[in-house]
């Protein structure tokens, strides 16, 4: 047989109330439970000076007649207010019908100067027939436990302005149900703050963490390219309802150089002959925070060309300095007259500056010299045949 | 007449002479007329298609005035296809009856008792075949170039010009190779119509027939070869004939982007930049080898008939 839990007689789920107790009488078993109640989940509660604190109440009629009854509360410390709420406003009265229950809710107001001890107050429902009441206890307490909590296990993480700063929140929820807790984080400006889930990609602005359980979620920041080297603060604050709790992390940022190649006034072609050593006049400018050392310099052109540096490799660029250094590109001989494409490269620990030089190559003018040489003979061999045939 | 005797004098006493008088003629004969009309007709024709077909194609082109002389419209061949054909043909039917002619009608004997000399008589008849060819193609390459003006309406650029003025040399370099043949043959050959005949007969084959015959000839001679000594063999072969260098020539010069005429490997293209214009004097350089191919290949051909007339009885 179904519904055969006694503690479904005495749910709160007003559906499944109803319900079981309508099988209860359809099966023709007596209900062990009949009347007028009030109920409450938590008939004893602890609250804060100068906070507002609900507390959820319910007037249940088990197999009755549906009668009003009047509400009241009483043994309402001085300076308090206390309210009774129903269906989201303040009510006198109420009418549960034949086994079904009422949602009431008790609002209490605790001034700021409440002092610390325990108050009870009655909340009481009184009809023609009936008189029943609640004793609702209220301590007074100094700190209440944190509802909510946020901490960070790898606080300060140290990068450069390319890298992404990634910290691992664990958030705590330890008020008595679920929460929706929201996600924000205050960085300096231009920095790009988002919230993912420990192990997924999805962007996140809010999460729920069940009662008494934690979730962890990752906040990833990305500082601006052009950031200069410092210390940055970043605050991750979280807030569910009327809970929340905030965390510091920081991003400690080391420079960066930046390189980048250029030909001399920025241009990006030169001329080179096949066979032949070309040299072209480069300048590595580096435009980062921080300085590059230990500069190595090198070239990816089509095989067979040879690019080399002179030097080969630069000691040492200040941010916003640069140096210039002679690279020398030779076709091989047998290179078709056209433009290629040859990418010089600068690299120094971690950065990299390429700058795609377009080569015009031209043939040896060798050839032709030795075409016009050819002309030349046919020339000569005419002059030699009027020479030697010329008749008068 | 004693053989070998020493010569007093210039031996282009009389050049002058000659040279205008030939000039005259050919300007004169109805053979020439006949010539230059179906030259300066086809011609036409066919950069009038050229004109339709980039009016129809072309949506931007650097060298758009180039693409006058080189784009071909269905059923017929390019300009530059056209002057590669007809130029021979003009060249030959100057040159064919050069000497030969001069001997049927017994006028030979009767110049050569004038104060001039033979060397200038050769080389006035030359040159005032060479002026023909040169005035005639000016004519026909300025005739181009105003019709481009008028109905493409876009001026040409320097290099164009330039790359234009160089066709311009090339194709009278190709008229030369041909009327030197065609005076040789006009040396060898006492009819006219014989040298004519021949003439004739060798245009066809080097122009038709011996580019496709190349292949097979470097396959005979090279049984084992790899295909590209096979392809390049076959090319050096082909190079024998002047229309191919005058085509491959043009090719270099007309379109900025060729970069080689020869066969090409794969590893030379790499990191090339393909379609990008050569500079004039770099496409030059390419085509350089074909110009001086048919520049030597003229001179060689004039002295071969220089030499066979100095040695020739005039007596008839």
């Amino acid at each position: 047989m179904k519904y055969r839990y006694p503690a479904l007689a005495v749910s709160l789920c007003v559906a499944m109330a109803a319900f079981s107790a309508a099988s209860y009488a359809a099966d023709g078993a007596s209900p062990d439970v009949k009347g007028l109640y009030l109920l409450s989940d938590y008939p004893a509660i602890s609250v804060q000076a100068g906070t507002t604190t609900t507390v959820n109440l319910k007037l249940r009629n088990y197999d009755m007649a549906p009668q009003r009854l009047a509400l009241s509360v009483s043994g309402v410390p001085k300076g308090w207010t206390a309210t009774l709420l129903g269906g989201g406003q303040p009510i006198e009265a109420a009418m549960p019908a034949s086994d079904d229950s009422v949602s009431l809710a008790l609002r209490l107001d605790v001034p700021k100067d409440a002092g610390v001890g325990s108050h009870t107050l009655t909340v009481s429902a009184d009809g023609a027939t009936s008189h029943i009441s609640l004793p609702v206890a209220v301590t007074l307490a100094k700190q209440l436990p944190a509802k909510l909590s946020v901490s960070s296990q790898l606080p300060e993480l140290r990068g450069s302005s390319k890298s992404d700063f990634e910290y691992t929140f664990t958030i705590k929820n330890d008020s008595g149900q679920k929460l929706l807790v929201s996600l924000a984080a205050q960085a300096p400006r231009n920095f790009d703050t988002a919230f993912t889930q420990a192990y997924g990609s999805q962007q996140l602005t809010a999460i729920p963490v069940e009662a008494g359980k934690t979730k962890d979620v990752k906040l990833k920041v990305t500082p601006p390219d052009n950031v200069d080297a410092g210390h940055y603060p970043v605050t991750v604050k979280v807030a569910a309802d009327d809970a929340s709790a905030d965390a510091k992390v920081a991003l400690d940022i080391s420079g960066q150089p930046k390189l980048s190649l250029a030909g001399r006034d920025g241009l990006l072609s030169a001329r080179a002959t096949a066979g032949k050593d070309s040299t072209v006049p480069v300048t590595v400018t580096n435009d980062g925070t921080a300085p590059a050392e230990n500069i190595k310099l090198s070239g990816t052109a089509p095989s067979g060309w040879k690019v080399t540096f002179q030097p080969k490799v630069v000691e040492r660029i200040a941010p916003n300095q640069h140096v210039d250094v002679q690279a020398t590109i030779t076709p091989p001989s047998q290179a078709i007259a056209g433009d290629y494409v040859t990418t010089l490269n600068a690299s120094t620990h971690g950065e990299n500056g390429t700058a795609n030089f377009r080569v015009s190559v031209t043939t040896s003018t060798v050839w032709g010299i030795a075409g016009a040489g050819i002309i030349g003979a046919a020339l000569l061999i005419m002059v030699g045949a009027v020479a030697r045939f010329g008749r008068r | 007449m004693p053989r070998n005797g020493s010569r007093e004098g210039s031996a282009f006493h009389g050049l002058g002479v000659v040279t205008l008088k030939e000039l005259s003629d050919h300007f004169a004969s109805a053979r020439m007329r006949v010539l230059e009309w179906l030259v300066v007709l086809v011609a036409l024709a066919a950069v009038y298609g050229a004109i339709q077909q980039i009016r129809a194609v072309t949506a931007e082109d650097p060298f758009l005035f180039l693409r006058l002389f080189t784009t071909a419209r269905e059923p017929l061949p390019s300009f530059t296809a056209f002057l590669g054909f007809l130029v021979p043909l003009m060249a030959i039917g100057l040159g064919f009856d050069a000497v030969n002619g001069e001997h049927n009608r017994r006028t030979l004997s009767r110049i050569l008792s004038q104060p001039i000399y033979r060397d200038a008589l050769l080389f006035g008849k030359f040159l005032a075949g060479m002026a023909t060819m040169s005035i005639s193609l000016v004519a026909l390459w300025l005739l181009v170039i105003g019709l481009g003006l008028i109905t493409l309406g876009v001026p040409p650029g320097g290099e164009e010009m330039g790359r234009a003025l160089c066709f311009l040399l090339v194709t009278i370099a190709y008229a030369g190779v041909w009327l030197a043949l065609a005076m040789l043959f006009s040396v060898t050959f006492r009819s006219p119509a014989t040298a004519a005949l021949v003439t004739l007969g060798l245009w066809l084959f080097v122009t038709l027939i011996w580019p496709a015959l190349a292949p097979a000839i470097a396959q005979a001679l090279l049984p084992n070869g790899d295909e590209a000594t096979l392809v390049i063999t076959a090319q050096a072969l082909s190079r024998l004939s002047p229309s191919t260098l005058y085509a491959e020539s043009v090719l270099a010069i007309l379109h900025p982007a060729t970069r080689s005429l020869g066969p090409v490997y794969v590893s030379q293209l790499q990191g090339a930049l393909m379609g990008s214009p050569l500079p004039l004097w770099d496409s030059l350089m390419v085509a350089w080898p074909q110009i001086v191919g048919l520049i030597a290949g003229s001179i060689i051909l004039f002295v071969g008939g220089y030499v066979a007339f100095q040695r020739q009885e005039v007596r008839a």
